[in-house]
């Protein structure tokens, strides 16, 4: 049988109703008091390496005669190195650091002082397991005692910037990472496109309609409602397929470079984007890691390329943006016989934003040679992430509750951030 | 609510006809219908429908008729008197999950993944089968209460036995119990580093939460000094980890000796009495009926109760004293001098999570697994199940949870549309005894089925327009949009 379904039949059930009384307004709206009240400052993006990278052939101490000792295959060859390949050299940055080859398309950002690193940075745990690792930075604490939730959760939570909207933080991935878990909602996404209400267009078209009238007038819940189909309608306007970014940006047309770029879609479209977090997996190099050219070779391409076209399609929009990125810990500074390395310690932080102090290799150096090296030949870590963090979250973040968000850490200061 | 003869029939009819469906289901699945089946549409009007929806997950016809033939407080009477309620229908469906009754040594074996999905699945069929509506209510509550982040340490095996020893074993008992076997739960220990307070390197963590968040409340008089010589008095309580892998112990070698003083007391030295003794103190004091009486109150009744129902929780919290800390003497005075007097206007709560997804599953009678889809979306929404990082527990108050809409939206479109993965809610057969009838019948159906009373005029509206634009020409289109619509409407969202 066939329905026709007129207006008036479904309204009929509705006529000999008494009036709708059951919305009191009488429930005193509390001001829910938050522990900091303040506008948002930048963006952030965290960009988290997992797996443990090796960051001393990311970020090359090319001046360390013990370096090329102790990686006689796998150092990236001397900038100077005559029987290498120019294009397989390390990139000097300062004369006693390099990048490596593949992290060269970093390098305007380099020069526009948007690009720091800290380096010999890390945890003090040194269980060497990522598990265990992962965990702990990602929950900001020294030891598994301390606040199950993750650090920029609790960035969250200790600062009311107003924003209600549902993508003040979102994860990249099936799942929000660690980091972001707390009081505050985390939307995961895969892409953009899981933003939406599921079904084919017309069903989804049809609900969105559905609800815009259901939550139009509703005297609670109309604001919250609009926002989100809003968002939706603009999500929707955005397709990665055909966004076209600017600055002659491009991103790599991997699962990291499609994520960032998404990021910078929603950056741009001013959706209440606070917080986004990335991965980026496959650093575990026991074997067959490479060196100029390779396995990590591929990985720095993929990160750095996808970086420099963040970078070049946020444009000045970067003034407001802050972009991090690390690992659980670095890897031993001698090389193993399957050429790779092994769990080792320290290792380094890339800040990439306009007002990191850029152009500048942040962090006391401990040096390579015998008697400098931490436990079984790792580098050392003079700087804990958690102090450069601290200072993201106070001069970038607008949050000076940092004993909340890193609760029994007295943080040092770094000075890798500009203020205000 | 005025309903007509002939709509009362009908429905009826409807009740019956789903009843018949299920014939084919399993056992256990005829068995569970049991209490709707044959029964008239209750004539309880959304008075009832919404006190209810406080005490369970969603109220059922056969709930709403019981109250209509018996009344509220004969309801809530035997429902605070859980053990003389037949449970056989959730019992059944919880046989799959063999995992809930082993020790924590043997669960220590499994699969980690399986273990914490039985307990979510679990969790979920006796929200949604459970007679014993209330006794699941508070479980929840003392979950909540005692929050303990299954993620952490070994917490994915020790959270099983805590949920089964300490908050199902305590939810209605004496809070003195609850909190003493709570402070002896390997789970709570690991959750809140009690197993790293040792007399060298005492932890502060669990002696702060369990003042703070667990009995006292903060900012009710207790000093950092206290917090430390609490955790003095807590060392040595730790979970075995070889040997009864899993079993709580006490490490008298650990244990700092001496004297020590808790909010002005001296604990002569006692070993692992000095905390216990501690623990009794703090079950009865006064701030502690203060907070427990706060909370509960805004579980069952108003958002932030000290500024909106400041009697009530002071009455509360005077018979859970009076009573030596009985939770059910407390729980009956919110109820019966609260929430089922009749001229107790309830204001409305905002469905959490949990809250929207149970009532939508229990209401529609979904046949489903509780698996990892119906897990994933209750995630997506904010609130997985033994999900949360922090000892405050998921909150209860409207604004933690309005800003997350969508989630929702997309959990009502799957439902409806009978694409949820691993539940079935077959709206089509609840559709063919009403097979005659139209739309606005079928939308007056669905509608006094999830909100206990017929649309508003702005639902109606909304519903008819989106149903003439869709060219739905099927019951089952026109149910499956009518359903979506209503469960992600304003009114569903809120309890």
């Amino acid at each position: 049988m066939s329905w026709s379904v007129a207006r008036e039949q479904v309204l009929e059930c509705c006529v000999h109703l008494p009036e709708e009384t059951n919305w009191p307004g009488w429930l005193p709206r509390m001001a829910f008091s938050p522990r900091g009240k303040a506008p948002r400052g930048d963006g952030l993006l965290v960009v988290f390496l997992r797996g443990a990278a090796d960051m001393l052939n990311m970020v090359v101490p090319h001046g360390e005669d013990a370096y090329y000792q102790m990686r006689p295959t796998l150092g990236i060859p001397h900038p100077d190195d005559p029987r290498a390949k120019t294009t397989e050299r390390v990139v000097d940055l300062d004369g006693f650091f390099g990048l490596h080859p593949s992290m060269s398309p970093l390098l305007p950002a380099w020069r526009e002082g948007h690009l720091g690193i800290v380096h010999a940075c890390g945890a003090p745990d040194d269980s060497r397991s990522h598990f265990r690792a992962m965990e702990l930075m990602e929950r900001g604490v020294t030891d598994e005692r301390g606040p199950a939730s993750g650090w920029v959760g609790r960035h969250l939570a200790s600062l009311d910037t107003g924003n209600a909207s549902p993508l003040r933080a979102i994860g990249l991935g099936d799942q929000a990472p660690r980091s972001l878990r707390g009081r505050v909602p985390v939307t995961a996404l895969k892409s953009i496109a899981d933003f939406h209400l599921r079904g084919d267009l017309q069903a989804r078209a049809r609900m969105q309609m559905i609800l815009s009238s259901l939550y139009q007038d509703d005297e609670r819940l109309a604001g919250v409602g609009r926002d989100t189909l809003d968002i939706l309608d603009t999500l929707k306007k955005l397709d990665p397929a055909s966004y076209v970014p600017s600055g002659g940006a491009r991103y790599p047309e991997t699962d990291f470079g499609m994520g960032l770029k998404q990021v910078a879609m929603l950056i741009k479209s001013e959706v209440g984007l606070e917080v986004a977090a990335i991965d980026l997996g496959g650093w575990d190099t026991h074997f067959s890691q490479g060196g100029s050219l390779g396995l990590m070779s591929g990985l720095m391409d993929d990160l750095a390329k996808g970086l420099a076209g963040l970078h070049a399609d946020l444009g000045q929009a970067m003034g407001d943006v802050s972009v991090v990125v690390m690992s659980e810990f670095g890897r031993r500074a001698y090389e193993n016989a399957s050429l790779g390395t092994d769990h080792g310690h320290g290792g380094a932080m890339l800040l990439l934003g306009g007002q990191v102090h850029g152009g500048k290799v942040h962090g006391n150096w401990p040096g390579l040679a015998e008697g400098q090296l931490f436990g079984p030949g790792d580098l050392a870590v003079t700087t804990d992430y958690r102090d450069v963090l601290s200072e993201l979250c106070r001069k970038r973040l607008n949050n000076p509750a940092v004993n909340l968000v890193f609760p029994d850490f007295t943080p040092t200061v770094t000075n890798v951030f500009k203020s205000g | 609510m005025s309903l007509s003869r002939r709509d009362f029939l009908r429905l009826s009819g409807w009740v019956a006809g789903t009843a018949a469906i299920t014939a084919c289901a399993p056992a256990y699945g005829r068995l569970s219908q049991i209490g709707v089946a044959g029964q008239m549409w209750p004539a309880a009007g959304e008075t009832i429908f919404r006190k209810l929806g406080r005490m369970t997950y969603g109220p059922l016809p056969s709930e709403r008729q019981q109250v209509v033939d018996h009344g509220l407080v004969a309801w809530i009477e035997a429902q605070l008197a859980p053990q003389t309620l037949d449970d056989t229908r959730a019992e059944i469906r919880l046989r799959p999950y063999d995992g809930l009754a082993l020790e924590a040594d043997v669960l220590a074996d499994w699969e980690r993944d399986t273990v914490v999905d039985q307990l979510r699945r679990a969790t979920l069929v006796r929200r949604q089968y459970s007679r014993r509506q209330l006794y699941e209510r508070m479980v929840e509550f003392w979950t909540d209460h005692f929050n303990i982040y299954a993620a952490k340490g070994d917490c994915w095996f020790l959270k099983v036995v805590d949920d089964r020893e300490v908050v199902r074993a305590h939810a209605l008992g004496n809070f003195g119990d609850l909190l003493l076997a709570s402070a002896h739960s390997p789970a709570m220990l690991v959750y809140l580093d009690n197993q790293a307070n040792e007399k060298a390197a005492p932890n502060e963590n669990y002696s702060r939460e369990v003042m703070e968040l667990h009995t006292l409340g903060v900012a009710s008089g207790y000093t950092q000094t206290d917090v430390m010589q609490l955790a003095r008095c807590l060392t040595g309580w730790g979970v075995k980890r070889h040997f009864w892998r899993g079993k709580f112990t006490f490490d008298a070698d650990q244990h700092a000796g001496g004297a020590k003083k808790v909010l002005g007391r001296v604990i002569q030295p006692g070993g692992e009495a000095e905390a216990e003794q501690v623990l009794a103190r703090l079950a009865l004091h006064p701030a502690t009926a203060q907070h427990l009486a706060a909370e509960l109150v805004g579980r069952f009744i108003v958002d932030h109760p000290l500024v909106a129902a400041p009697e009530l929780v002071a009455t509360a919290a005077d018979a859970f004293l009076e009573s030596g800390g009985e939770i059910r003497s407390m729980l009956k005075t919110i109820l019966l001098d609260g929430l089922a007097r009749p001229d107790f206007e309830l204001p409305l709560k905002f469905k959490r999570p949990s809250d929207f997804v149970s009532s939508a599953l229990r209401l529609l009678h979904v046949e489903g697994d509780g698996g990892p889809a119906v897990q994933g979306h209750l995630s997506a929404m904010g609130q997985g199940l033994f999900d949360w990082p922090t000892p405050d527990g998921p909150p209860d108050v409207e604004e933690a949870w309005t800003s997350n809409l969508l989630p929702r939206w997309s959990f009502a479109l799957e439902l409806a549309q009978d694409e949820l993965k691993g539940s079935r809610a077959s709206l089509p057969a609840l559709l063919e005894s009403v097979v005659a009838s139209s739309p606005s019948e079928i939308l007056t159906a669905l509608s006094l089925l999830l909100l206990g009373r017929a649309p508003a005029s702005e639902v109606a509206n909304a519903l008819s327009d989106g149903l003439s634009q869709s060219g739905a020409d099927t019951p089952e289109e026109v149910t499956a949009i009518m359903a979506a619509g209503l469960l992600a409407s304003p009114a569903f969202q809120w309890r």
